[in-house]
């Protein structure tokens, strides 16, 4: 059965209500689903870190500014790309804000197809994102159902060494080493040797 | 968050403006007496440079009542002095008196240095002030350094003191000179005399003033009034017979080293015009009070007191008190005009050729006083104009210190209105037609719009142009308003603490409002730009002090050294990257205007300011 795709998400948090809420509508215009919130903490209450999507964060608000919000959200480990929306001349804030990690920022007014682009390469970023750490838990996954005689084959077939060296070194057949082989390539779902270097560079893990 | 500065060019740019819009109420008042007739340097006068930028020069006026050689002599190194002080053009031009009052009238010169009783009467008509006093000999001091000499020939047996001047004919260089003659005329005054009726005649010689003396000597006038010193110093450089005269009334020795009638005159001042901006007089002031004393003698020093010449003005009803008062009692126009109802009462008896000529004269009389009425409804028309246009440039002021934070509240229902109406033709193009969720965004749209629409509503309240309307109010009650203003207009306003008791005053509400909010705005500024967490407190403090109605905010910011405080209401002074320092500037001149004062203290818990005023209250002796 095919997993079938998570819907990405802009979340947009913003004092001024009706300013969120168009920003979600233009959002929404384009396709995306988008939620706004006035709310800071109700938003990092809410926000699903397996989805992929982007922040849009006014950076000028009350209480927490915009700038506050993404450290609140990267130390809760949410790394959904931020896009700032700031008013005009605070030029300075969004370089701050771009040193510190923010995705993009626009200014008020700022185009539509401006924010548009910058939420669908925002979003392109977190998918990304999510499919790699993906690709990383599957490969510890598959590797975690290697037996340790498998591991030790593995470690030396990711780095080259020809099954006649293997088996000296481990003073075991070529047949057995070939048949370890076998079933390495197998469990880790590839195909030769060097898809396999791939999946396991250096010293892996365990 | 600390933001670049302005540009240099874009402050330079803005202080031209302001100085342009500064120049123009001066303008304003200048139109009138430009059409009537442009005021010219008398022919004699050395052609003045022309000067392409007219902004970069400095023009002095100077009084030349014996021509503008000897007037140019006196003045140039002072000129030069000023040129080479300032750094900038300063071109001198001479004047008779009657040019040089149409002169000042229309901001044609930007100083002058005249006589002291010319001084008064552009004091009290156009607003001119005097910036220093010419310190030269022979005078006591600045204040004592002028006087009359009344004389006649030393073998005048008649004439033994001034009331046996009664019905003789006297000679003067001009009746409008102050050291010739109006001094003079307060010593006839006291004798009982009134030079316009009881001398035969009064003849004018004109400039050079030795030709009074001539005319005395010759026989052709009984007597004659010149400057005290005129006689010695002609007689030092050989050119005159001291002996030939002598001086009526001499006053008693006292140091002075010419023989006087009158008693002695502050010296002439240099005097600045209204238009001229306040930095502007302030340095040519400082460069005056600077100059060494010239090989000639003349220096200058701090301005003295111009009393005794009001009050001689006064006493004669001439220069500035010679308009006529807004409605003069019957009793005034008895005493002024008495000479007329005698000779109507004698001509009534004398038959109908002189009834007729007494109604004319008496209309005559009427029209003049309709002039005199005329002229000062005019001033005062004038004045009101200019007050009007000063104070439109207050609120404009304001208003731009407020732009920033207006412009931030614009942006955001722009911003609003911007995305819904995109995100609806998106939905369109691409087929979306529910009508739903198009609907609920065009009410979005219009909402938005009348929200700015609110917010434009709130600054053209301030921006409309208004006569200034005074009336007893309550500081408090202003200052509640105001505060419920500020928190309107700033949408993360902090929290106003308010201590306030009524405090009656008597102002223009809206310019008090003005303040008030420019004050609550510095205040909120600089808690904001606080670097820790300390919560931002600002607080509002009114109720009568010693006399006063006194207003403070006060804030508990990161405050300002004494050098900064000091310079805190001098215009263009800012410590705000964004500011354009007029805020305050702009909030003193509302305050003086009102009688009050601006003040600026370290807040009594030792971190922030105390910036507020003082207002005389409603009803306590002023």
């Amino acid at each position: 059965m095919m997993p079938r795709e998570p819907v990405p998400q802009v979340w947009v948090v913003d004092d001024d209500a009706a300013l969120g809420r168009s920003v979600v509508f233009l959002a929404q215009s384009a396709g995306w689903t988008a939620r706004a919130y006035t709310s800071p903490e109700a938003f990092l209450a809410d926000v699903d870190r397996a989805c992929p999507g982007c922040a849009v964060l006014d950076v000028r608000m009350p209480r927490m500014s915009g700038l506050e919000l993404m450290q609140a959200m990267r130390s809760a480990g949410i790394a959904l790309p931020v896009i700032f929306i700031t008013g005009h001349g605070d030029v300075a804030l969004a370089v701050e804000a771009m040193k510190q990690g923010a995705r993009d920022f626009l200014e008020k007014p700022f185009r539509d197809q401006a924010l548009l682009d910058a939420i669908a390469a925002a979003v392109r970023a977190s998918e990304a994102q999510l499919a790699a750490a993906g690709r990383r838990e599957e490969i510890e996954r598959r590797y975690a159902l290697l037996t340790p005689r498998e591991r030790e084959v593995a470690r030396r077939v990711a780095r080259g060494m020809p099954n006649k060296v293997i088996a000296r070194e481990l003073a075991i057949s070529d047949r057995t080493v070939q048949v370890h082989r076998t079933h390495v390539l197998e469990k880790m779902g590839v195909h030769s040797a060097a898809e396999l270097a791939n999946l396991l560079p250096g010293e892996p893990p365990g | 968050m600390r933001l670049p500065p302005l540009p240099r060019a874009r402050r330079a740019a803005l202080s031209a403006a302001l100085a342009a819009l500064t120049a123009a109420p001066a303008a304003l008042t200048a139109a009138p007496a430009a059409i009537a007739a442009a005021p010219a340097p008398i022919a004699a006068a050395p052609a003045p440079i022309a000067v392409s930028a007219a902004a970069a020069s400095l023009t002095i006026g100077a009084l030349a009542p014996d021509g503008a050689e000897s007037a140019e002599r006196a003045w140039e190194p002072t000129r030069a002095h000023l040129a080479a002080t300032l750094c900038r053009p300063v071109v001198l031009r001479s004047f008779d008196l009657p040019s040089l009052r149409e002169a000042v009238s229309a901001g044609a010169i930007d100083f002058f240095v005249a006589n002291s009783g010319f001084y008064v009467e552009m004091e009290v008509a156009h607003g001119a002030s005097r910036i220093a006093t010419l310190d030269a000999p022979p005078a006591l001091s600045p204040t004592r350094a002028l006087a009359s000499a009344i004389v006649v020939r030393a073998d005048r047996r008649d004439v033994a003191g001034l009331a046996e001047l009664r019905g003789k004919r006297v000679a003067t260089a001009g009746t409008d000179g102050f050291g010739g003659w109006q001094v003079a005329w307060g010593e006839f005054a006291r004798a009982g005399l009134d030079p316009r009726r009881d001398f035969a005649t009064v003849d004018e010689t004109g400039f050079p003033m030795r030709k009074v003396l001539d005319r005395v000597a010759a026989g052709t006038s009984d007597a004659g009034v010149v400057r005290a010193c005129l006689i010695e110093a002609l007689a030092a450089r050989g050119e005159l017979d001291a002996s030939r005269f002598r001086v009526l009334a001499p006053a008693p020795a006292d140091g002075f080293a010419c023989v006087r009638s009158t008693p002695l005159y502050p010296d002439w001042p240099f005097a600045t015009v209204r238009h001229v901006p306040a930095d502007t007089a302030k340095a040519v002031a400082s460069a005056l009070l600077a100059m060494p004393r010239t090989p000639g003698g003349t220096a200058w020093t701090i301005p003295t007191d111009y009393r005794r010449v009001h009050e001689l003005l006064r006493e004669l009803g001439i220069g500035p008190y010679e308009t006529v008062h807004a409605q003069p009692t019957l009793g005034e126009l008895a005493r002024r005009y008495w000479w007329i109802v005698a000779m109507l009462a004698a001509l009534a008896a004398g038959g109908l050729l002189h009834n007729l000529r007494v109604e004319w004269t008496v209309k005559r009389r009427t029209r003049e006083l309709r002039a005199a009425l005329d002229a000062q409804q005019r001033l005062a028309l004038e004045a009101q104009a200019q007050q009007r246009a000063l104070d439109h440039l207050a609120r404009l002021g304001i208003l731009g210190e407020m732009a920033s934070m207006l412009a931030h509240e614009l942006n955001q229902p722009l911003a609003t209105i911007g995305n819904f109406a995109r995100g609806i033709v998106r939905m369109i193009e691409g087929g979306r037609t529910q009508p739903a969720p198009l609907v609920d965004a065009a009410n979005e749209i219009s909402q938005q719009a009348e929200r700015a629409a609110g917010v434009l509503q709130r600054i053209r309240g301030f921006a409309r142009k208004r006569p200034a309307e005074r009336a007893a109010v309550d500081l408090a009650e202003v200052a509640a308003e105001s505060i419920a203003l500020f928190r309107g207009m700033v949408p993360d306003a902090p929290a106003v603490q308010a201590e306030l008791h009524p405090s009656r005053v008597r102002a223009d509400r809206l310019q008090l409002e003005q303040v008030i909010l420019n004050l609550l705005k510095n205040a909120y500024d600089a808690t904001r730009s606080q670097p820790d967490d300390a919560p931002a407190q600002v607080r509002v403090e009114c109720g009568p002090a010693a006399g006063h109605a006194r207003l403070a905010v006060v804030d508990n910011g990161s405050g300002l050294g004494d050098a900064d405080r000091e310079r805190l209401f001098e215009p263009f002074f800012t410590t705000k990257p964004q500011g354009l320092g007029l805020g305050l500037a702009i909030s003193l001149r509302v305050i003086e205007s009102h009688g009050g004062r601006l003040f600026a203290d370290a807040a009594p818990g030792g971190r922030g300011l105390a910036v507020g005023f003082l207002l005389p209250l409603e009803g306590a002796p002023s």
